[in-house]
């Protein structure tokens, strides 16, 4: 485990023991509420990291370096955005496939830009948004956050 | 019989990789084991940081106090209320529309519209848990950089967004106050946490992932037990109609 992980685990651990001594109750209750949470996306997790096995075995690196590692960073950085914005999986089975990409040679640039807009931009949820808080509203926040997804991603590319 | 059909059903995902699994183990035995083999990797790493992870947001949602930082997000609340806003969104379980019931709910209570931008963003990309996540698979720094760029981007969109989008835009008309409404789970909200199911038993079920009222409640038949689900529910999706 990654000195990472580990100082985690203890900082989680010790406000455990703490939250337990303090009301066992609320914390049994709400641990329910996000294992309940958990079991629905349980089916994904495990199917993403299985696929990410196959990504790696059947696409050879090379192919992921020409098409997310190549010369067109523009571009690749829109599709990259766009395709988060139409993708609906959590955002915590994306890292390890992104992880995984960007380990095979994928560029950090239109990465950035999937995660970015994987979690902001919503268009399967663009009805909904729409409904409760108006279509202007719905389509500035959307438009911007795509926007500002592309500028991250961009800027991450330059920094890292 | 019928609960494997459900079953499938409920994980399409997961039966289409299986299924490309079986077709691999058949006709090219050798790459669907070295698949296999890589993934394990992955799944390996994932269990070290998922059970950390559910403890975090379990202990988080327990001891965050959320009441004080919603009454905190009125006009006029400058920069403590943007901090409050992105430690509401930053400590919220769930995906982004679960966060539009609240918000909804926040905007009647007074919240600028600023506040609302900054509470969707957050809720979005930068919870606390899923960090935790993003660091272990794609390490610290990347984190870090990502967070600092986001939360910069997060607070040019919300005064970009209140300079546009005025409070008049928001649709409002479903506010019910009459002694004859009756209680009800929105399913576009509803997250499947099963919250709710554990606090009545005997008014909710779950259905398909979705919690279901099983008995018809009156606005005046409260108990104190609905209230509390009512009150807890992370996606605010249980309301009179």
């Amino acid at each position: 485990m990654d000195i990472f992980t580990l100082s985690l685990w203890i900082i989680t651990i010790i406000w455990f023991v703490v939250s337990i001594i303090k009301d066992k109750n609320k914390t049994t209750n709400s641990i329910k509420m996000s294992s309940g949470l958990m079991r629905n996306i349980i089916g994904e997790i495990i199917g993403i990291l299985f696929l990410i096995g196959l990504l790696l075995t059947l696409i050879p690196p090379d192919i992921i370096k020409q098409y997310l590692g190549g010369a067109n960073v523009l571009l690749s950085t829109i599709i990259g955005a766009f395709v988060g914005s139409i993708t609906l999986i959590p955002a915590f089975v994306a890292f390890p496939l992104v992880g995984s990409l960007v380990n095979a040679g994928a560029s950090i640039t239109p990465v950035v830009a999937f995660l970015t807009t994987l979690t902001m931009v919503g268009i399967v949820t663009f009805p909904l948004e729409r409904r409760e808080f108006g279509l202007k509203f719905a389509l500035t926040r959307n438009l911007l956050s795509f926007g500002f997804a592309v500028i991250i991603a961009l800027l991450m590319g330059v920094i890292i | 019989m019928s609960t494997v059909i459900k079953k499938i059903k409920n994980n399409m995902f997961l039966t289409f990789v299986i299924f490309i699994y079986v077709f691999l183990l058949i006709f090219m035995p050798d790459k669907g084991i070295k698949s296999f083999n890589n993934s394990l990797y992955y799944v390996k790493e994932m269990l070290t940081i998922m059970p950390v992870i559910l403890l975090l947001t379990s202990l988080i949602e327990a001891w965050v106090p959320k009441k004080t930082i919603e009454n905190a997000l009125g006009e006029g609340s400058g920069a403590k209320g943007f901090i409050f806003s992105f430690l509401l969104g930053s400590f919220s379980a769930g995906p982004i529309y679960a966060a539009f019931p609240v918000c909804k709910m926040l905007i009647k209570k007074g919240a600028s519209l600023a506040n609302i931008i900054i509470i969707l963003s957050a809720w979005a990309v930068i919870k606390i848990p899923m960090l935790a996540n993003e660091a272990k698979f794609l390490g610290p720094n990347f984190m870090a950089l990502r967070w600092i760029l986001t939360t910069i981007s997060i607070i040019l969109m919300a005064i970009i967004t209140s300079k546009i989008v005025k409070k008049e835009d928001i649709p409002m008309k479903d506010i019910s106050n009459k002694e004859d409404d009756v209680l009800s789970v929105d399913e576009n909200f509803c997250i499947g946490c099963g919250l709710c199911t554990n606090v009545a038993p005997e008014h909710f079920i779950m259905q398909n992932k979705k919690a279901k009222m099983s008995t018809m409640i009156l606005k005046t038949e409260e108990s104190d037990k609905i209230k509390f689900a009512i009150d807890k529910c992370p996606a605010k999706a249980i309301k009179y109609i």
